[in-house]
């Protein structure tokens, strides 16, 4: 296992930049996620770190030696592909082993070693069969298998499970996680998908337009979002942003909430909103911030119930999620699906500001950090 | 006639179409057999037999004199061995050209597919103007050329040709095909470790089937039945046979003989044949690979 740093990578086509300095580092076995939508550099980072795409300007250290120049198959490094490139000439068994072989593994070495990674993916009964032969989850299988059978200092997922069919994603979203526990390896995964990341990643990095916008745990960039891009991508469903006008009341800051009523909501770090009272700011809360008024909270501070108008209700089963609006913003709000809750009625709901988060309108930048 | 529509529901009119289809289809094919049939008898049957009958008559008894002449006895020009030994020299051609040409094509499209390199596409833009030049406009040049390597009028001088004249055409073949190949198997056999030529062959060349036959069947067709380079680069001992056929059928001492001109048109179209028939399969069988989920 190896630690990897990536120091003020850039990369450049022509005039764009794709990656603008980034700087990662991460530990022996730590599980690091890169996330973000689609052209937002990760794809290219991760082509980098392997080796398969030059960078114009930084370095990469895999287990501390400079691998910056060192071409791909020198790193000591397995990727696992989107569409899985398996090889679709050679079987199952082949295709785990093409890497021993192209590093002179003996012949009984390579056998053992398909032995034990078959075992470990429970694939042993597949590996006389060809890719076309193979259903989509088991090509995922063969895909990983490959790339542990060469016990590689560094794991890269590119994408991995987004071919898969919505369950079979979540199993093996699992699987790698036990894979994980049970292997301690380095992984950097790349993936679009924020609850792929949530679930999986030690830490994750959040890029968008070719720099890292929040490097963190997945709690931490959850609760502690950098900005408004954060804040908005990560969780789902998305948390609300509510623009409110910042108030004094008793010398405190506090935030104005309309509906058919207008309160004033108490922020945790209210002296970072002295310097905007007057202005409206963006308020960010979480859905399960807003829920129906729960006994047990009443009372608490940061704690306000008011009226709002349903305008929509969707039932998930453990939750109901009720669309309101406040402020003239539309705002999602999880429920007990018990509590009674129907479309243009007015009901009780209890806003909960002690994780709130404060956004400035126009550049999107976290005011409380 | 029975009335078979009422369980199958087929009205007389569907009848009368089906046969009209069938009447087409068969015109059709008799109108693209019709000459070939009248090569075939008319190359079985005796000059005289060719001279009283008419064009479409059977022969009276089948006669493959013509046939032996044509193959080993026929004047061409002023030898007189028939077309064997030039049927010999156009596989010395065809062989290596096509060989070549495919491998070299597909070493092209591997390259300009899957390891991209800055101006790659232009040079792929480049390489396709050359199915474009007519034949006729690169003779001097080349003889120019053949010269100056000091193979003019050999049969590697004549390989030389085709493998410049079709590497336009099998890379575009090569190209095409490794389009649809996911660049991601080449990164992968990378990070396995695997080389340049590794990849190619180990990986690349073992999914290529039906591009290497379908490249093969067009080369060896071109090849084999191009008479322009033929006539215009060979030597003397190196023509191919369409040259030689050219040559048998224009050299005549008192009457023409038809049958024996019939029975070296046929020799010199076999192999062409040959390769459809035969290398048709594996195209099919190559399609198909591949395409069955388990």
């Amino acid at each position: 296992m190896a630690n990897l740093v990536i120091d003020n990578v850039k990369k450049r086509y022509g005039t764009t930049e794709i990656l603008k300095g980034i700087n990662i580092s991460i530990k022996a076995g730590e599980f690091l996620i890169l996330v973000g939508p689609s052209g937002c550099g990760k794809s290219t980072l991760m082509n980098s770190i392997a080796g398969l795409e030059d960078v114009s300007e930084g370095r990469i250290l895999i287990a501390d030696k400079d691998v910056t120049y060192t071409s791909p198959k020198d790193r000591d490094i397995a990727m696992v592909f989107q569409s899985y490139a398996l090889y679709p000439n050679m079987t199952v068994e082949k295709n785990i082993s093409f890497g021993l072989e192209m590093r002179k593994v003996p012949k009984e070495e390579r056998e053992v070693e398909v032995q034990r990674v078959a075992e470990l993916l429970q694939i042993s009964h597949l590996l006389d069969r060809k890719p076309a032969q193979l259903s989509g989850g088991q090509r995922q299988r063969v895909a990983m298998g490959r790339a542990l059978a060469r016990r590689p200092q560094l794991y890269l997922f590119d994408e991995p499970l987004s071919n898969l069919d919505a369950k079979l994603r979540v199993e093996m979203r699992t699987e790698i996680k036990k894979l994980h526990k049970k292997l301690g390896t380095t992984i950097v995964y790349v993936t679009h998908d924020q609850i792929e990341a949530m679930t999986l990643a030690d830490r994750i990095a959040v890029m968008k337009d070719g720099e890292v916008q929040q490097l963190g745990t997945p709690q931490e960039i959850y609760d502690n979002p950098a900005n408004l891009f954060v804040a908005g991508f990560m969780g789902s469903p998305a948390m609300n942003f509510i623009p409110t006008k910042v108030i004094e009341q008793n010398g405190i800051p506090m935030l104005e909430l309309a509906t058919s009523t207008t309160v004033a909501l108490p922020f945790p770090r209210p002296d970072a909103l002295k310097d905007h009272i007057g202005k409206t700011i963006l308020l960010g809360l979480r859905p399960e911030m807003i829920t129906e008024p729960q006994p047990h909270k009443e009372g608490q501070p940061f704690v306000t119930t008011t009226d709002v108008e349903v305008e929509v209700t969707e039932p998930m089963g453990a939750d109901t999620m009720i669309l309101t609006r406040v402020n003239d913003a539309e705002i999602n709000c999880r429920s007990n699906p018990m509590y009674d809750a129907e479309p243009g009625a007015i009901i009780k709901m209890m806003f909960d500001t002690a994780k709130a988060v404060a956004f400035d309108k126009e550049s999107g930048r976290r005011l409380d950090l | 006639m029975h009335n078979q529509a009422i369980g199958r529901k087929t009205s007389a009119m569907d009848k009368v179409w089906r046969v009209a289809l069938y009447a087409v289809l068969l015109i059709a094919a008799a109108f693209y057999l019709m000459p070939f049939l009248v090569m075939l008898i008319t190359s079985l049957k005796d000059v005289e037999e060719i001279r009283t009958g008419n064009l479409l008559s059977l022969p009276a008894s089948l006669n493959f004199d013509s046939w032996s002449k044509a193959w080993s006895s026929a004047c061409t020009g002023s030898s007189c061995e028939g077309i064997s030994p030039f049927f010999m020299n156009s596989f010395l051609i065809v062989i290596p050209a096509v060989l070549i040409s495919t491998l070299l094509g597909a070493i092209n499209g591997y390259v300009i597919s899957l390891w991209k390199f800055r101006g790659s596409d232009l040079f792929f833009a480049a390489l396709l103007v050359g199915c474009f030049i007519p034949f006729q406009v690169i003779l001097l040049p080349m003889a120019q050329t053949l010269g100056w390597l000091g193979i003019a009028n050999t049969t590697s001088g004549l390989v030389f040709v085709h493998v410049v004249y079709g590497v336009a055409f099998t890379t575009l073949f090569f190209r095409n095909f490794y389009q649809s190949i996911p660049g991601e198997l080449v990164k992968a056999a990378r990070l396995d470790g695997a080389g340049f030529f590794t990849i190619f062959y180990r990986i690349i060349l073992p999914v290529s089937t039906p591009i290497i036959v379908v490249t093969i069947i067009w080369q060896f067709t071109q090849i084999w039945n191009d008479f322009l380079f033929g006539v215009a680069f060979s030597g003397f001992d190196t023509q191919p046979v369409t040259v030689a056929l050219n040559n048998l059928v224009n050299t005549s001492f008192g009457g023409k003989e038809y049958n024996v001109d019939m029975a070296a048109a046929i020799i010199a179209a076999l192999p062409t044949l040959a390769v459809y028939v035969f290398a048709g399969k594996y195209f099919v069988r190559g399609l198909t690979a591949g395409a069955v989920k388990g």
